[in-house]
């Protein structure tokens, strides 16, 4: 049922479009086939990817996750907001969503930029092969977003037509980009 | 907008922002110790991960009210993506081991 009743009364829904969703856990699915040549080339040289792990900033590394997470809040106020018919509360919602990504996208071209600036270049060594090839993936996917934030920005400004399921989808594009970013932190910053 | 979701909103996002937070600490355990491999603090970051991964995809993407099959459908993702890691991590820490 897609009527915002039908979600209020407790019906089963997909959130967004199915097809969404197919393409989600598609990429889902690559990200884990890159995680998992990532860890068990990881494996193969532990030392060498410890050295080179001790020059990121963990500090940096929460700091993005924090920023992402809370961007993933605000989009799920701005579905919840479209849902209800409250447009310019999703609207603002939708922009609030933009800032964190931009802060986001700063921050890593930021880190980028020092890294680099320290002679870390993507053939240093195998562990920032993966790192830029990992953390460049994960940018154009939130590059992508910003075109699809886009979209719910003008679903929530129109006066014809607005589509909470359409914002819904976009939605459900962003919390993809976080939840590989989670797992993304955990294995290039965290792990050991 | 309605104020038992917002509620709930901010109460997955301030449990994600507190687990990030302990990775940190996690990430910063045996600091001396950096340069050396560490399963159990590998385990934990993966695990933590899965974990808040999981409450995103069920929390802010709403997947807790989706259809039956959506919902095993990024279980099973989030299974195959654990054995996946952990699976590579230890076997490969075995076998690189003289």
């Amino acid at each position: 049922m897609r009527t915002v009743e039908g979600r209020a009364s407790g019906v089963r829904f997909v959130p967004g479009q199915p097809d969404m969703w197919a393409f989600v856990l598609f990429e889902a699915l690559v990200f884990t086939s890159y995680f998992t040549v990532y860890v068990i080339r990881r494996t193969q040289s532990p030392d060498l990817f410890l050295q080179s792990q001790a020059h990121l900033d963990l500090r940096v590394g929460v700091f993005n996750t924090l920023v992402l997470l809370l961007s993933s809040w605000s989009v799920a106020r701005c579905v919840h907001a479209a849902r209800e018919g409250s447009f310019r509360a999703a609207l603002a919602d939708a922009y609030l969503t933009m800032l964190f990504g931009f802060v986001f996208l700063a921050s890593k071209v930021r880190e980028w930029a020092a890294a680099i600036a320290q002679g870390f270049s993507f053939t240093t060594d195998e562990f920032f092969s993966f790192y830029y090839f990992l953390t460049a993936i994960h940018f154009l996917h939130l590059l992508i977003g910003f075109v699809v934030l886009g979209v719910a920005v003008h679903q929530s400004r129109s006066f014809a037509g607005r589509s909470p399921e359409l914002v819904e989808t976009c939605a459900t594009y962003w919390h993809t980009i976080d939840f590989l970013w989670v797992l993304i932190f955990a294995l290039l910053y965290v792990m050991r | 907008m309605n104020r038992q979701i917002e509620k709930r909103l901010i109460v997955v996002l301030l449990a994600l922002s507190a687990i990030t937070l302990a990775q940190l600490a996690v990430g910063s355990l045996g600091e001396q110790d950096a340069l050396a491999p560490n399963a159990a603090i590998t385990s934990s970051a993966i695990v933590i991960a899965l974990i808040k991964v999981r409450v995103i995809i069920r929390e802010f993407m709403e997947v807790r009210h989706a259809p039956v099959l959506l919902c095993r459908l990024t279980d099973l993702w989030v299974a195959v993506t654990g054995v996946s890691l952990l699976g590579s991590y230890f076997v490969g820490m075995a076998l690189s081991t003289p």
